[in-house]
């Protein structure tokens, strides 16, 4: 269903250090209300606070009930994801549990 | 890719050793002599992490510090600071100012790499 | 760039501060009260302290250390900086120097000296506190470690390795032992401001042992409420290792003040937590890289909100392998890069570094000099024997010869230029003759430095520094008044001593001026009469008595004092200044003191001069000698007593001094009006018209030394070779003078050896 309105698309920027976190916080209240992928292919660098922005954002779409896609990955971001112990799944999945 | 190191330190003797030691251990390493000319060299290099010494003419380690943290764009560089073990006072001031870690001196070429591998990603 | 350069660096800018260090505690003295001063001066004993530091230069440190405090509590407003303070630090400063010049050259200091200033500076620090406290080590009782740091030392600057690999191979063997904690972590948003960042200090964490983390999202606001830069994230992190509860710490060392941070020792058999931790390997790599070239992205979770329960924890496993596979993959080949990376970050950054000024060794720098002084005698010699050669003067060779000429010129002047200095070094060790002297006579001194920029050649530089101490302890000792008299006379107790150096002519000119007593012309008077130097009867100016002071044995002092009883003489110190191509003159003022001016040539190694024929012989007269020439006619010439001679010029009268008949060139004297007049000032100020046969030109000179080459003589200043070939002797216009005032050449000579 490619093209069709309601789903976007965000590709995150290589370097998601605290500068960025205010940025994408923007982007995600801008996408709000339709199906939403987030592109991680090319992020270098990734921070813990846009790492919460992130968190934020599944929660948000999981209370509006569209889905909140992470993916593609980078290694970069994959590894980080990894050593901070932070798993979209499990965000996703705790809230709908609740 | 090479990480940046920008050191700002008024003692020649002092930003030699730190040339020396960084460059060895495999950083590209720009170099001011003040806070002022810090602030300025700053601006051009964009560097991953910054070295810079507390006591120097124009402009000391902590307005430097602020003068970092204040600039939209580079206020997330983590900058490490040389100090002496017993200033205590000054660690904290530092801290204050927006410091991310100290190395103290003498450094040690170790230490230092350590500080900075542990403050960059 | 290796250890030994870098402590060169470190001994030359300890120069420098010293000399900070001494200018601003000066400027203290004369009641600065900028703090920038204090600052400079802090940063000065700051910055040795620094770099002694990482020299292992023990007793520098611990001085510098006491010091460094002392001035803290100025600095912090905590000490007045009064007179008396600034007298012990101003003597702590010479202490410093001394134990700068000890770690450099060997030898050692004065310890009493030293471990009093100690002892004076940990007093004002602490006021009542205990002494001990302030300084780690009071200064060494064993003599000062004068040699370099040991090899080994210098191993520090070795690359550093990126290779962890001898780390995990410890970690091997622990982990059978190392005890498991469970740490939780919760970074304030102040964290990550000051540019740490949780994920780094988890990385780092990750090192130490074997790790497994949880991370609490619950805390996370919804997305229009949160502060996209506040804190919400929080870990349990459980981890074995065996680096301890101290170990752990010290990874958040940077941190602990901006994070709440629990650390555990986990129980022995833990229930097993609701949470599902996830664990971290071992990876080093990870978070360092950038994604390496054929790390694809891994295919994107998409996860159905209501399905994707289920499914979650085995992807998550294989996430977790695949992640640890290619991070230890990126590991291994991480090495080879790194070392090529830093060879050539060396190569780049020495270039960058290489900044505004080389070292050059002093003699590479000589033999430059030297050569292009033979280039210059060349192009002379050339440009000779084409015009012997050649009979049309506009001819192209003697174009191009003019402007190689020019160029030589430059040359040379540039080639002169690298050796050029700043006096102030010399300035800088005067203070400290002033300080250590005013301390033996008793006599309050200020001294005021001018001038300290002024550049003249390294030798000169070099050779100043004796005859200017002489001359200052002279000032102080002989020329200024005790306390009590000055007061008595009206004056400020603290007498004042002056020395400033200019330019003026292409020379430079130090003046040494105290507002003491100046001579007492009467004493000397009577002392060159006792001493046979002049007749009871001789009519002399007063300029001519005060001159007398050069004489050699002259001593004006009552009794020898502990100061002049070292043997030297104004005498010697007019020599010396003499044996550098300069003059010197005194001007006194009864009650209101003496000035020595000093002029002396930028360089030692070339000298415009006036190329004049005496009897047959070529003879060179320094250019900066001469005033004017001038023609003599036969109505201006004037007899005078048996020999002596005077010229009319412009209504005044100028003895007549006969260079041929001085020097032995000639048994009969000359005839004026058959030569010429060169009229010179002689050291004295006063002027005498030197008579010379004829004037062959002007030009510019390579100096050699007579004296090393042959041996002085009398009359003579040096020697030089002309653009013909021949030697030419420089005339040294001030003994010639001398001579003519009656004491002959050979007698003086005899006086200085």
């Amino acid at each position: 269903m490619a093209g069709k309105k309601s789903e976007q698309s965000l590709k995150l920027a290589a370097v998601l250090d605290l500068n960025a976190a205010s940025v994408l916080h923007g982007k995600l209240q801008s996408l709000r209300g339709s199906d939403i992928t987030v592109d991680a292919s090319a992020v270098e660098r990734c921070g813990t606070q846009c790492v919460q922005v992130l968190v934020a954002g599944a929660k948000a779409w999981e209370a509006d009930k569209k889905t909140f896609t992470i993916g593609p990955m980078s290694g970069a971001f994959e590894q980080t994801m990894q050593l901070i112990g932070v798993n979209f799944e499990q965000i996703l999945s705790k809230e709908i549990a609740q | 890719m090479k990480k940046k190191v920008l050191t700002v330190d008024d003692s020649r003797t002092i930003r030699n050793m730190l040339l020396v030691t960084l460059n060895n251990a495999g950083f590209e390493t720009i170099q001011a002599e003040d806070g002022v000319e810090g602030l300025e060299v700053l601006e051009e290099c964009n560097p991953d992490v910054i070295v810079t010494d507390i006591n120097m003419p124009r402009l000391d380690g902590f307005g430097f510090i602020e003068g970092v943290r204040r600039n939209e764009k580079y206020r997330a560089i983590p900058i490490l600071v040389l100090t002496t073990e017993s200033d205590a006072e000054k660690k904290n001031r530092a801290r204050q100012a927006g410091a991310t870690g100290w190395i103290v001196k003498p450094f040690d070429p170790t230490k230092l790499v350590d500080a900075i591998e542990r403050v960059t990603a | 760039m290796d250890m030994n350069e870098i402590r060169e660096i470190f001994f030359q800018e300890c120069e420098e501060q010293l000399a900070e260090l001494e200018t601003g505690l000066l400027k203290l003295n004369d009641g600065d009260r900028d703090p920038e001063t204090v600052n400079a001066v802090f940063r000065a004993v700051h910055s040795i302290k620094g770099g002694a530091g990482a020299f292992a230069l023990d007793d520098l440190v611990a001085f510098a250390h006491v010091f460094e405090t002392t001035l803290d509590c100025v600095r912090s407003g905590k000490l007045e900086p009064s007179q008396d303070v600034l007298k012990v630090m101003l003597k702590s400063a010479d202490v410093l120097a001394d134990l700068t010049n000890a770690a450099r050259d060997g030898g050692t200091v004065d310890e009493s000296r030293s471990r009093a200033l100690v002892k004076e500076l940990e007093a004002l620090a602490n006021g009542e506190q205990p002494a001990a406290h302030a300084a780690p080590e009071p200064v060494a009782a064993k003599p000062a470690v004068a040699a370099a740091p040991a090899p080994t030392d210098s191993s520090g600057f070795q690359p550093i390795p990126f290779s962890f690999d001898d780390f995990g191979g410890e970690e091997e063997e622990v982990l059978m032992v190392a005890p498991t904690y469970t740490v939780t972590f919760k970074p304030r948003a102040e964290l990550f401001s000051k540019g740490n960042e949780a994920a780094l200090l988890l990385r780092d964490l990750s090192r130490i042992g074997e790790m497994s983390i949880h991370c609490h999202t619950g805390d996370v606001p919804t997305l229009d409420r949160m502060d996209p830069e506040g804190s919400y994230l929080s870990w349990t992190i459980s981890i074995k290792t065996e680096k301890g509860e101290e170990g752990i710490r010290s990874v958040f060392e940077f941190a602990e003040w901006d994070c709440e941070l629990d650390i555990k020792l986990a129980e022995e058999a833990e229930a097993d937590d609701e949470r599902p931790m996830i664990p971290v390997p071992f990876d080093l790599s990870l978070l360092e890289d950038e994604p390496a070239i054929g790390d694809e992205p891994h295919v994107g979770m998409h996860v159905e909100p209501v399905v994707a329960a289920a499914v979650a924890a085995a992807e998550t496993a294989t996430g977790v392998m695949q992640a640890a596979a290619a991070a230890s993959a990126r590991a291994e080949k991480k090495e080879a890069p790194a070392a090529s990376a830093a060879a050539q970050a060396n190569a780049a950054n020495a270039a960058n570094a290489a900044g505004q000024t080389i070292r050059v060794d002093l003699d590479r720098v000589d033999r430059l000099i030297n050569l292009v002084g033979e280039l210059v005698i060349n192009q002379a010699m050339l440009s000779q024997s084409v015009i012997e050669n050649d009979n049309n003067g506009t001819s192209s060779i003697n174009m191009g010869l003019e402007e190689l000429q020019q160029l030589t010129r430059e040359i040379q002047d540039s080639v002169m230029a690298i050796r050029a200095q700043p006096v102030k070094p010399v300035f800088q060790r005067m203070a400290r003759t002033v300080r250590e002297i005013a301390d033996i006579t008793g006599k309050s001194v200020r001294l005021i430095t001018e001038g300290e920029n002024t550049e003249v050649d390294k030798t000169v530089i070099d050779k100043l520094a004796e005859p200017l101490t002489h001359m200052i302890r002279n000032a102080v000792d002989h020329g200024l008044e005790m306390p009590e008299k000055r007061i008595a006379a009206g004056k400020n107790p603290e007498g004042t001593v002056r020395l400033t150096a200019k330019h003026r002519s292409g020379r430079i000119v130090i003046e040494l001026t105290d507002d003491g007593a100046g001579i007492n012309r009467e004493k000397v008077r009577q002392k060159a009469i006792d001493n046979d130097l002049i007749t009871a009867d001789a009519n002399l100016s007063d300029e001519e008595i005060d001159n007398l002071i050069f004489h050699a044995g002259f001593s004006t002092a009552d009794k020898v004092s502990d100061l002049s009883g070292r043997g030297v003489g104004m005498d010697v110190v007019k020599r010396s200044i003499q044996a550098l191509g300069g003059r010197i003159s005194i001007q006194s003022k009864p009650g209101q003191g003496s000035t020595f001016s000093m002029s002396l040539p930028l360089t030692l190694a070339v000298l415009d001069g006036m190329v004049v024929t005496v009897a047959g012989q070529t003879l060179v007269v320094p250019l900066t000698a001469i005033v004017e020439t001038l023609q003599p006619e036969a109505a201006a010439i004037h007899s005078f007593g048996a020999t002596q001679r005077l010229i009319s010029i412009r209504n005044s009268f100028c003895p007549l001094v006969d260079v041929g008949r001085i020097l032995n060139f000639r048994a009969q004297q000359a005839n004026p009006v058959e030569g010429v007049a060169l009229l010179v000032e002689s050291e004295g100020g006063g002027q005498r018209a030197l008579m010379v046969d004829a004037i062959q030109g002007q030009r510019q000179v390579v100096i050699k030394s007579l004296e090393a080459n042959y041996m002085h003589v009398p009359g003579i200043a040096a020697a030089t070779i002309l653009g013909d070939g021949r030697v030419a002797l420089i005339l040294d216009v001030d003994a010639v003078v001398g001579a003519s005032r009656g004491q002959s050449l050979r007698q003086e000579m005899s006086l200085a050896s």
